[in-house]
């Protein structure tokens, strides 16, 4: 079944077109790790499908609902898409639990006592079951992050888009982060993952997206498309970055 | 007469012109809360009749002395329209005014100051727009203005003084009045300051105990502003 559909994204700042024309459609389940130089739009595509950034042009569907439809509840439709980001973006006024149990309250109208269940279950996941009750400024940063996970998870997601969610660790942590995708992946959850890690993105995509200037270059499994990448632009960034 | 006979005799009509003082002050505060963050959030918001509205009562309120906002309201706007209002309802009417701009303007230093990643966090997970701004931005801003808000209350209270000038016997009245009949300015004048001292001082260490609290509430380690 297809999880996410999106046609012909066009996404402009001013007179700067970020981004040019990319379809992509997701399956149920599959892990796909964007890639691509700097600057390349892999942020504001991924904000595109949960609607951060509003698509100049082009169509998004997720979980059968067209998140750019003028009439679109996005707050319902947002329910459904967990996004982690690069700066963890942790409520630093709240402890761990209630950065967790906050929206599934407000939005989904949870009881506390089920919402602090459940976000008892989700730390346990992330390896944090000891951290429910400190503040966001207290943990580590890879700690953070895998508490904004759980944040994201508490909702019960059928999406999770990851922008760059190891990019601001120290290196010594960012396998805790890592070991937390690698087993939502398994578990079968769908994600859309920007990511610099290659090792990374080598071992847990079922399908590498490589984007450049605002396009779509080349896409196919990972053994494909670091293993023999058919473009040459695709080639000069590995070359970069490998 | 000894100072001391003259503080005993005038002690009661100080202690009357404070409780007045203090009533002005505090219902003005109140008042200016809410219009502050009304107006707040009419400024930020995206709707440009509300901005447009809040800006103008803005910089009307900063662009004039509030004696004459004093005077216009008592005298201008109760003539104009065939009103009666009693000079303190006007005095509480126009600091509730005037404060309320410019704690206006704080919060909404206050709510600019909270990273965008925040408000995105928030509607990531589905909030809606107000739901983040009232769960998660305004908890954080309001912390960041204490410090500001506790001053914009130091000046109110002070701004009571000019209240006088409508006829209402708050400290700084009483002041002049007792001097009317004793000739002895200097003793009364200091009389007067030491009792806008104590309110202001009290006020003072009250904020920072608030300010301790809430700061203890999110970890004594906080690295979050
Ligand atoms: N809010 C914005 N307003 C104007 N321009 C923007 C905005 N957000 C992004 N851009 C521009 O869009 C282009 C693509 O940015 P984007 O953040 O999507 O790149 P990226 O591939 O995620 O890069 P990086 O790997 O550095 O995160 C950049 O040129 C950037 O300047
Ligand atoms: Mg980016």
């Amino acid at each position: 079944m297809l999880k996410v559909q999106i046609q012909n994204l066009h996404k402009h700042f001013g007179s700067n077109e970020v981004l040019r024309g990319m379809d992509l459609d997701v399956e149920e389940g599959e892990v796909i790790c964007l890639i691509g130089p700097s600057g390349s739009g892999k942020s504001t595509f991924l904000r595109c499908i949960n609607s951060l950034e509003q698509p100049t042009d082009g169509m998004v569907v997720v979980d059968g609902k067209v998140i750019t439809d003028k009439h679109a509840d996005l707050d319902r439709i947002r329910e459904n898409i967990g996004m982690v980001f690069q700066q963890f973006n942790l409520f630093p006024h709240l402890t761990v639990l209630r950065n967790i149990t906050m929206a599934p309250m407000q939005c989904k109208k949870l009881k506390r006592a089920d919402a602090e269940q459940r976000a008892h279950e989700l730390l346990a996941t992330v390896g944090l079951s000891e951290k429910w009750d400190c503040y966001p400024s207290s943990l580590s940063g890879g700690q953070q992050q895998r508490v904004a996970i759980a944040r994201a998870l508490a909702m019960d997601p059928a999406l999770m888009l990851f922008d760059e969610p190891t990019s601001a660790l120290d290196p010594e942590v960012v396998g805790d982060v890592l070991a937390v995708m690698r087993k939502l992946a398994k578990a079968g959850m769908t994600m859309i993952i920007v990511t610099h890690e290659m090792g990374f993105a080598r071992e847990v995509a079922d399908r590498v997206v490589f984007i450049d200037d605002g396009v779509i270059v080349e896409q196919g499994l990972p053994s494909q498309v670091f293993g023999a990448p058919q473009h040459e632009r695709t080639r000069a960034f590995l070359e970069k970055v490998l | 007469m000894s100072f001391f006979e003259l503080l005993q005799e005038s002690l009661p009509l100080f202690l009357q012109g404070m409780l007045l003082t203090l009533q002005l002050s505090v219902i003005s505060l109140i008042i200016a809360m809410f219009i502050g963050l009304g107006s707040c959030l009419m400024n930020i918001s995206k709707i440009k009749v509300l901005h447009w509205i809040a800006m103008c009562y803005i910089n009307i309120i900063r662009g004039t002395p509030l004696l004459v906002q004093t005077f216009f309201i008592y005298f201008g706007v109760t003539k104009a329209f065939g009103l009666s209002m009693t000079a303190l309802t006007a005095g509480i009417v126009a600091l509730s005014l005037n404060a309320g701009a410019y704690l206006s303007e704080i919060f909404r230093g206050g709510i600019e100051a909270i990273p965008r990643g925040q408000t995105e966090a928030a509607r990531s997970l589905g909030m809606s727009h107000g739901a983040a701004l009232i769960k998660i931005i305004l908890p954080q801003a309001l912390r960041i203005v204490i410090p500001s808000v506790v001053n914009q209350c130091i000046i109110t209270i002070k701004d009571t003084s000019i209240i006088s000038v409508i006829g209402l016997a708050e400290l700084t009245m009483v002041g002049s009045q007792i001097i009317a009949r004793t000739f002895r300015s200097f003793e009364i004048w200091i009389i007067v300051g030491v009792f806008y001292f104590v309110i202001i001082y009290v006020l003072s260490k009250l904020s920072k105990l608030v300010e301790k609290r809430l700061s203890l509430a999110q970890g004594a380690d906080t690295k979050f502003a």
